[in-house]
């Protein structure tokens, strides 16, 4: 079942067309990732699907609801999920307090249970040590994985990850992708995922879908992605060697 | 919870102890500040938690406050009665102008809201016939309570601290709900707020609207306590003082609103020796306050807390592992 659609989406700011007619579909409990050099308009995807941007022409699907022009805040309750490039927090709440916001995004769940629920999903990320300190008590890390958990606090069905492994070190990128992986297990989450580590990309992902100056320049597997020609040509760079990832 | 009961029965205890122990003048200086306490608590929700610079609270006290005089002089209603269509009026018109004016942000807000509360005091001052201009509206009724008048300043100051500990309750519920939650999440990243399904145009209204409902009780207030009321009392130098009692007390605060709004309240009065050079020793307070104590008063108390830890905390902190 298809989560999330994208149809023929464009976005022009002036004379730049940032994404040119692309298609983007994503079914549930699918992995897909979206690579591309800078610049190639996968942050301006991101922003277009979460209603950040609207885009020029294309329509949005999600759960089978055109949301093309919702706002932001319907597509979160409506099973949409969000981690931004840098992290970004609510500095002045604790942790315990930013996956409670996280939390409430459907009307009805009482205090009690909010801070419940955000317990247990801190405690799903091994972070509920952390839950009563403040934000600017964490490492970059952990503020990275806190976004995360916030967001998954939601309850999404889909799940979009902006370079979720940036500014990780390696063993917090293993942890990272071991906690992605059952997290989408255990709750048929689906996941788009923007990230620069080819490693993390060939090893979680199912389907790639490769952006250049706002094109989509191929889509399949890992595999058949790492021998695409106009891919190795564009971005991985002729003598990739991830074919052995 | 506990903590919070603590806090409004210590607020009692200290005014009442204060009532019966203060000078006339000092009980009318109380009231007053008691009176901003509330305004300044209902301006918290607003650049407290969300963040709006506000400079035009006064005008929505003055909206509030001039409701009810004319409801009570002209039309001979009660100022019971009178205080619920002022009250709930004021807030059903700053939500009706958030709406339109909360699109814009940070300095320009600023400007919109300080233009708002100077069209307020023009118009309260040239509509003569409703609102009597520059004369003011004189001989307001004051409260009652079972046939028993709040004439004299100690009556009305009880009364006016029963308001002003419930609304500090009231206010403390929402800060630590989940709308409370949501209000601070808008003001440290509104896009991060909305990526967790906050409608932050909502959330910024609400807050807008919640803050004029407070300060249209303060204005219900000051009207029957003063009775009379004059747009000089709303004008947009009040609503400056408004926003300098949070700040000095501590923004984001309940505790901090009534302290910065007592602290002002009586500053002028303990300084008068100063004469017109009181207003050059209050903007260098400001400015000595925004540089060195960010978080107000407030913020000393919670770093002096920090830097000494109560023995017994850090015993428990050893016992957990």
């Amino acid at each position: 079942m298809t989560i999330l659609d994208a149809r023929g989406i464009s976005k022009r700011y002036g004379g730049l067309l940032a994404l040119a007619d692309v298609d983007l579909s994503v079914a549930e409990s699918e992995f897909v990732a979206l690579i591309g050099p800078n610049g190639a308009g996968k942050s301006t995807l991101l922003n277009v699907l979460t209603g950040l941007t609207p885009p020029t022409s294309g329509t949005i699907t999600l759960n089978a609801r055109n949301v093309t022009r919702s706002a932001t805040h319907s597509r979160i309750r409506a099973g949409l999920g969000r981690t931004f490039q840098h992290g970004r927090l609510f500095e002045r709440l604790s942790v315990l307090e930013n996956v409670m916001v996280g939390a409430a995004n459907r009307p009805g769940r009482s205090d009690t249970a909010l801070r419940k629920a955000a317990l247990d999903t801190l405690g799903l990320m091994g972070l509920e040590r952390f839950a009563h300190q403040p934000i600017s008590a964490l490492t970059y890390g952990n503020r990275r994985m806190v976004e995360l958990t916030r967001a998954l606090a939601g309850q999404p069905r889909i799940l979009l990850l902006d370079e979720p492994g940036a500014g990780l070190n390696s063993g917090e990128v293993e942890d990272l992708m071991t906690r992605l992986r059952a997290i989408r297990a255990e709750h048929r989450l689906a996941i788009v995922l923007i990230e620069h580590n080819m490693g993390m990309v060939m090893r979680l992902a199912e389907r790639i879908v490769v952006l250049n100056f706002g094109s989509k320049i191929a889509e399949g597997t890992p595999t058949a992605i790492q021998a695409d020609p106009a891919v190795l040509d564009a971005y991985l760079g002729a003598g990739s060697s991830y074919a052995g990832v | 919870m506990a903590l919070r009961l603590l806090g409004l029965v210590g607020l009692l205890v200290v005014g009442f102890a204060l009532s019966l122990s203060v000078s006339e003048y000092a009980l009318r200086l109380l009231n007053l500040a008691a009176i901003a306490g509330i305004s300044v608590i209902g301006l918290n929700f607003a650049f407290g938690y969300v963040g709006l610079i506000s400079l035009g609270h006064a005008a929505f006290m003055g909206l509030g406050a001039y409701i009810l005089a004319i409801l009570t002089t002209q039309a001979g209603w009660s100022p019971w009665l009178a205080s619920v269509p002022a009250i709930l009026g004021t807030g059903l018109c700053a939500a009706a102008i958030g709406f339109p004016l909360l699109r814009l942000k940070g300095h320009y807000l600023a400007l919109a809201t300080l233009g708002l509360n100077v069209s307020f005091v023009i118009v309260a001052a040239n509509w003569i016939e409703l609102t009597g201009g520059t004369n003011g509206i004189a001989k307001i009724p004051g409260l009652s309570i079972a046939g028993y008048a709040l004439s004299g300043e100690q009556p009305f100051l009880w009364f006016a601290l029963v308001i002003l500990a419930c609304l500090g309750f009231v206010a403390s519920l929402i800060q630590s709900s989940r709308h409370g939650r949501a209000m601070m999440a808008v003001r440290d990243d509104e896009t991060a707020a909305a990526m967790t399904g906050i409608n932050v145009t909502a959330i910024k209204v609400a807050a807008f609207a919640l803050s004029a409902l407070y300060a249209a009780v303060a204005g219900c207030l000051f009207a029957t306590h003063v009775n009379f009321v004059s747009p000089d009392d709303f004008g947009f130098a009040q609503s400056i003082t408004f926003l300098s009692m949070l700040i000095v007390g501590g923004e984001g605060t309940i505790v901090g609103a009534i302290l910065g709004a007592t602290l002002l309240t009586f500053l002028p009065e303990w300084l008068r020796v100063l004469g017109d050079s009181y207003l050059a020793f209050f903007g260098l307070m400001m400015l000595g306050i925004l540089i060195f104590l960010p978080t107000g008063i407030i913020g000393l108390f919670d770093r002096w807390r920090r830097r000494a830890p109560a023995p017994e905390t850090a015993a428990a902190e050893v016992a957990q592992p």
